[in-house]
């Protein structure tokens, strides 16, 4: 057993008693209650599961939740999809996901919306040039899997909103 | 018997057992086993027996656990079938991968068994010089001896590296649905001792 | 958590239980949109002006929509807490099945509940008949397929069952003896298709499948294959004749006949699995109290589902026989198929009734969903096609198809024939013999996936037709050409088409694309770089609507001009609540600010009654019971077959015609103060919407909202709910409103009058599909063209999609960002088929419970042309052509697009699926 204290989308849980083979997906979903966090494979290779991982220095990370003790999480602060949105306004990139009709099911989105801020916060802090966009964007997305839209949509989405703020996000 | 030859045997074996036809476990073949240094006692000649032990290890060498972060390109190999590690993932530029990829988001520091993902506290790829993918003993052994491609290291630094760090030791205790090295850590390390102290041969090819 | 209103209908079955059948309508915590109607009152709706899905702000902010999201607690008057249910499944089919090995489940692990065959006997449960087969295999018994479930465990708390999946995972937990072989199953059916066509276009067939009905041999061999032989003993008519007329098409297929090119060929495909990324769940829970079992489950098949269960439940004995089943249905987080007549919800239901009073929580890990989950059929195709050599017209085409259907026969003897009936594509082939037998198997089972076997058909067609063009020679556009049915010609069944054909604007423009006219300098130009460039083409038509559709929907419209929308077809990821709102729009001038689908409730007022089989009823039998003004075929269908737009918004689009008609309308004709002698009191058809408003030459726009208001004042109508069914065409009915009658192409209907409740209009008279539609493989179709320019890299055999283009049309496109959605997805889905996705069939498939997507590899965005994909969606033929059907179509020529150019970089034609590098490499070498 570990007593796990994590923060969740600024929010310091209680520290919680979990089993040491209890995964962080599990814990999100039927602990928490937190189904935003989706559960696709159980082998890291969809990404459904994704979630932000902050660390202290600023940077971020992407991580699976399904192959990963939630006691490994002790001590981090994390940010899920419920967090994206501030006091009912919608995110920059949720909005271009419903604006560009980025996702159909709706199943690998969250994972797709935490890859794509993490993403975005790190242009903003090391921009690329114009012509490496794309290929960062697929870089960046490619671990995520879809089956419904081929991705093309999800990658409008991100680079439009890049492109809507040239200044902080290229060079 | 070429290394070619065993490694596959060595792998198809390994796969059918866990190819989970009627869900019987892995067993337990003569090729899962380590010959002690002793057993090569009646080679009188001392090269020669050198080079015979150094084969015998051979047997971890090219095992899948060993051969999966010792690829020959920038992207590891998984499972006993050692196809390709998918999710896609690269070395990059320090061998622990990729910017947003890093070996450690997925590869913990311990195995996590209910999600089958491998785990070490230095998870990473060997350096391209240590690749022993698709390789014969010989050149494995002339590679493994050379400083210039084994880290800088004398060989009776491989006594240590192979007997005793516990990222190759994980190789013995893998986990669910991976067939562990041949032998134990220990075994294998007493035999890297024998072949070091009987003059590290290599074979000539 | 504040609940929100539920609506019940109650019906009574055959077996005495009542199914009631209602929304998920549990709230959120607060900052969360509720999710009963999307997008609801008073929140953001970005369909409004097609900026989005009515869905969209729910799937972005992560909120409760998946039956995997729910948990007892997340629903209002359940016991809050979950327990959690193991389905084990065999991994063998060659053993006797001896039992499980319960002893390595104790102390923390000990399952609370085990229900085996031996259970379900002693409850007197019944498997309906489309899923013959135990639900459990019995204990010394050789499992029927693998994967076969043999018992349900029941976890009370969540730590045991996570504990004990963890101890189950090695297979061996499930026991097994002797080495008997595998189970020797019938067919699941056999059919074959023959066609002579008459002298002339406009002469009637000499012979063709819509006349004489479908014919099966009378005599299987003891391969359980079929004995297709006209000769055989016994064998009788209506088979014979057909044979007859099959053994002379082939014995004119003669290769030494020099002036036909014969061209004699097996193509291959493999067995694949849908992938949708929700593996299958449900949740379940058996009130002791009233007797009511309630479910919460993620199906194409809701009706299907609760009727299945009741069945299933419908003569157990007390107390496992509920009073009443409330199913709850979701949104779904992909199908494709895979989830129309699953087996999986019988289970659910199982667990619950096993574990009184407790909510149980049935969900497959990804490894058991590959087990366990419907799969696409692996075909095996021999053909031969006959080609003037003169001309380049197609002569004649045989085929002889087995299908390997695994292990329950699920949607095989339907998969097997429309399979059939897509044989000869696009093409007008006057003499055509296709054999069709889906065998059982030990592998997994097969069903329904996107493209229903026409993939798997079509694929190898495309790939013969670019090999005869090659060997004539002519172009391979122009040999298309040639040959395509035209808009009134006949299809291999025998009937027309009655919809739009638009193959020669497809091909034109497959022909003028710069990807096809660049073919050969692009080839050039890379010569010797190592790469090896190939330019493929491909050319289809899909079929959409199955033959047995069914429409439900409820339009109304409040006095302040929001209109809200029920339907009856499922969201999985289709985007078909966008879709009605878009369609019910063109005739009420607004966007619905709440609709809510996978509702089958909600039509209470309709008071539908059926009884029967709409596939294989006489057409007296159905004379008869229409007779009954409450009557229809069919009530409600699964959402499959690419039908979400023209049929999942048929009946809302009636029923808004209703309220336009009869409520709307006659509010325009008050406000303009048009008296009804006026000749422009019947323009209805003349007025228009733009931007909300009613408009009419000469005369003042109306607002909706001020339309709304006068309608509701004035208690004309302004709500409607109607049912429609398609057997190939619209079922037609007419209403009376006052003096006048109504003509819809509906056979319900129920209005409401201002703020009053619903009341039913009976139909004075009506006309169903005639029966003998059943014999039409299909009537509507609509074309998708394809070119792939592929770069193979000589070493390593790898291949890279360079450029691609798609072009396609579907009348009116309701939500055009959804169907090009779909269109690139469909593209992926066809690039993962052609070189990614394989399962071999038994031992060393994902019936062995060890597969998970690490093994199959499905497209990822680095496998595509993310930035040279093409999609070009033709307008619709005319302003009203209503929406067809395209969400398959769109998956399918890209596969022979890319066969077709592997044969043209490398020389080398692949004759079966997936090709991979080491294929490749081989063929290079």
């Amino acid at each position: 057993m570990t007593r796990l204290a994590i923060t969740i989308n600024g929010r310091a849980l209680p520290p919680t008693e979990v089993r040491d083979d209890l995964s962080m997906n599990d814990f999100l979903r039927e602990v928490l209650g937190m189904t935003g966090t989706k559960f696709g494979c159980g082998a890291a290779q969809c990404l459904s599961c994704a979630i932000i991982v902050d660390n202290p220095d600023g940077s971020s990370y992407t991580s699976p939740t399904c192959v990963v003790p939630a006691a490994s999480f002790d001590g981090k602060a994390i940010r899920t999809v419920e967090g994206h949105a501030k006091n009912g306004e919608l995110s920059a990139l949720q909005k271009a996901f419903i604006a560009h009709f980025a996702f159909q099911c709706g199943y690998c989105t969250a994972g797709f919306l935490n890859e794509a801020q993490v993403l975005l916060e790190r242009l903003a802090k090391t921009p690329v040039a114009r012509a490496q966009l794309e290929q960062s964007i697929a870089d960046a997305l490619d671990g995520h899997i879809c089956r419904c839209t081929g991705y093309i949509k999800y990658h409008e989405a991100v680079r439009d909103v890049i492109l809507a703020d040239p200044k902080r996000y290229l060079a | 018997m070429r290394t070619e030859t065993r490694f596959k045997i060595l792998v198809s074996a390994a796969a059918l057992a866990l190819s989970g036809l009627t869900g019987y476990a892995a067993s337990q073949t003569p090729e899962h086993t380590l010959a002690s240094p002793d057993s090569f006692a009646s080679i009188s000649d001392t090269e020669a027996r050198s080079a015979a032990i150094f084969t015998e290890l051979g047997k971890v060498l090219t095992h899948p656990r060993c051969t999966n972060c010792h690829p020959a390109g920038d992207r590891p190999r998984q499972t006993d079938a050692s196809r390709l590690h998918q999710p896609p993932v690269t070395r990059g530029a320090d061998g622990h991968g990729s910017e947003t990829m890093r070996c450690s988001i997925c590869h913990g520091n311990a195995t996590f068994e209910p999600g089958r993902m491998p785990g070490h506290p230095e998870w990473h790829l060997a350096p391209r010089e240590m690749a022993w993918e698709g390789k014969t003993i010989a050149e494995i052994c002339a590679q493994i001896s050379d400083p210039a491609r084994n880290g800088g290291r004398k060989v009776e630094d491989l006594i240590h590296h192979i007997g005793e760090d516990t990222l190759v030791g994980w190789a013995w205790h893998p986990g669910f649905g991976r067939s562990p090295a041949p032998g134990t850590q220990k075994e294998a390390g007493a035999l890297v001792e024998a072949w070091v102290k009987t003059g590290a041969a290599c074979r000539a090819k | 958590m504040r609940p929100s209103r539920r609506e019940f209908v109650k019906w009574v079955t055959a077996s005495g239980i009542a199914l009631s059948l209602s929304r998920l309508g549990a709230a959120e915590p607060s900052g969360f949109p509720a999710r009963a109607n999307l997008p609801g009152r008073g929140n953001f709706n970005p369909a409004a002006n097609g900026a989005g899905r009515i869905d969209g702000v729910a799937k972005v902010t992560g909120a409760k929509l998946y039956t995997s999201d729910f948990r007892a607690a997340d629903l209002p008057g359940w016991p809050s807490a979950t327990s959690h249910a193991i389905l084990v499944r065999a991994p063998d089919a060659t053993h006797v099945y001896l039992g499980m090995d319960l002893a390595r489940l104790d102390g923390a692990t000990k399952p609370s509940v085990v229900v085996t065959a031996e259970n379900l006997a002693k409850i007197g449960t019944r498997v309906p008949e489309f899923y013959t087969g135990d639900l459990f295999c019995p204990v010394g018994k050789t499992p029927l397929y693998m994967g076969q479930p043999v018992a349900l465990l029941i976890f009370e708390q969540f730590d045991a069952f996570d504990a004990a999946r963890l101890a189950l995972r090695d297979g061996t937990f499930v026991k097994f003896g002797e080495e008997t072989g595998p189970v020797a199953v019938d067919n699941y059916t056999s059919l074959r298709f023959t066609r002579v066509a008459g002298p002339t276009p406009d002469s009637a067939d000499v012979y063709s499948p819509v006349q004489a009905g479908w014919v099966s041999p009378g005599r299987i061999q003891n391969t359980a294959l079929p004995v297709w032989s006209s000769f055989a003993k016994e064998t009788q008519a209506p088979y014979g004749k057909a044979a007859v007329y099959g053994e002379q098409i082939r014995a004119e297929l003669d290769p030494k006949n020099p002036s036909l090119l014969m061209l004699d060929r097996t193509f291959e495909t493999q067995s694949v699995d849908p992938v949708f990324l929700e593996p299958e769940c449900g949740l379940g829970w058996y009130n002791k109290k009233n007797e009511g079992l309630e479910l919460v489950l993620g199906v194409q098949s809701p009706y299907e589902a609760a009727e299945s269960i009741a069945f299933l439940l419908g003569q157990a004995r007390a107390p496992f026989k509920p009073a009443r089943i409330n199913t709850q249905f979701t949104y779904l987080g992909g199908a494709f198929g895979g989830r129309d007549h699953t087996p999986f919800v019988l289970y659910v239901a199982l667990a619950a009734m096993f574990f009184p009073g407790k909510p149980v929580r049935l969900a497959h890990d990804r490894y058991q969903q590959f087990q366990g989950g419907i799969k696409r059929h692996a075909i095996k195709m021999h053909s031969r096609i006959g080609v003037d050599r003169a001309t380049g017209k197609i002569l004649a085409f045989a085929a002889d198809h087995v299908l390997d259907g695994g292990g329950l026969a699920n949607y095989s003897p339907t998969v097997a024939t429309v399979a059939a009936a897509a044989s000869i594509g696009i093409y007008d082939v006057p003499k055509v013999d296709v054999t069709t037998v889906a065998v059982h198997t030990r592998g997994v089972t097969a069903g329904s996936m996107r493209g229903y076997g026409t993939l798997q058909t079509m694929t190898a067609l495309e790939v013969l037709i670019d090999e005869a063009a090659a060997a004539l020679p002519l172009n391979p556009i122009e040999f298309r050409r040639r040959n395509a049915l035209k808009q009134n010609g006949r299809t291999m069944m025998g009937n027309r088409y009655i919809v739009s054909v638009r193959t020669p604007e497809i091909l034109d423009k497959l022909e003028m694309h710069p990807i096809w006219r660049q073919r050969a300098e692009e080839k050039a130009r890379l010569q010797h770089s190592g790469v090896l460039v190939g330019t493929g083409v491909a050319c289809v038509g899909k079929d959409y609507g199955s033959g047995g559709d069914c429409s439900l929907g409820r339009v109304e419209l409040g006095a302040d001009g929001k209109i809200s929308i029920h339907g009856d077809h499922v969201e999985m990821g289709n985007g078909v609540g966008t879709a009605l709102a878009n369609r019910v729009a063109l005739h009420l001038g607004g966007v619905a600010d709440e609709v809510s689908v996978s509702r089958i409730d909600s039509y209470d007022a309709l008071g539908l009654v059926t009884s029967g089989d709409s596939y294989a009823m006489d057409q007296k039998t159905q004379d008869a019971l229409e007779k009954n003004p409450r009557w229809v075929p069919a009530i409600s269908a699964p959402t499959s077959a690419s039908i979400g737009a023209h049929v999942g918004t048929h009946a809302s689009a009636e029923a808004a015609k209703v309220i336009f008609r009869y409520g709307l309308w006659p509010a325009a004709l008050e406000l303009w103060r048009i008296p009804s002698s006026d000749i422009r009191a019947k323009d209805f058809a003349k007025a228009s919407w733009k931007d909300g408003q009613l408009t009419l030459p000469g005369l003042p726009p109306l607002a909706l909202p001020v339309l709304a208001a006068a309608a509701h004042a004035r208690n004309l109508v302004t709500g409607a709910i109607a049912h429609g069914f398609s057997r190939w065409a619209w079922s037609r009915a007419r209403f009376r409103f006052g003096g006048e009658q109504f003509r819809g192409e509906i056979d319900a209907l129920a209005v409401r009058r201002g703020g009053g409740k619903f009341d039913r209009l009976d139909r004075v008279s009506v006309l169903f599909p005639p029966t003998n539609n059943n014999r039409i493989g299909t009537s509507y179709t609509s074309m998708c063209g394809t070119l792939v320019r592929v770069e193979i890299e000589r070493k390593t055999g790898a291949l890279r999609i360079a450029k691609a283009y798609s072009v396609f049309e579907c009348g009116q496109p309701l939500v055009p960002e959804v169907v090009r959605g779909q269109a690139q997805g469909g593209f992926a889905m066809g690039v993962g088929y052609a070189l990614l996705e394989h399962l071999p069939p038994y031992e060393g498939g994902p019936g062995n419970g060890q597969w998970n997507l690490g093994q199959y590899l499905v497209a990822r965005g680095s496998d595509l042309p993310l930035r040279d994909l093409e999609i070009e969606m033709l307008p619709p033929l005319t302003p009203d052509e209503p929406p067809k059907g395209m969400a398959e179509v769109v998956m399918i020529p890209v596969v022979p697009a890319i066969l077709n150019a592997i044969f043209d970089a490398t020389g080398r034609r692949f004759q079966s699926l997936p090709v991979t590098p080491a294929m490749l490499k081989g063929a290079i070498a």
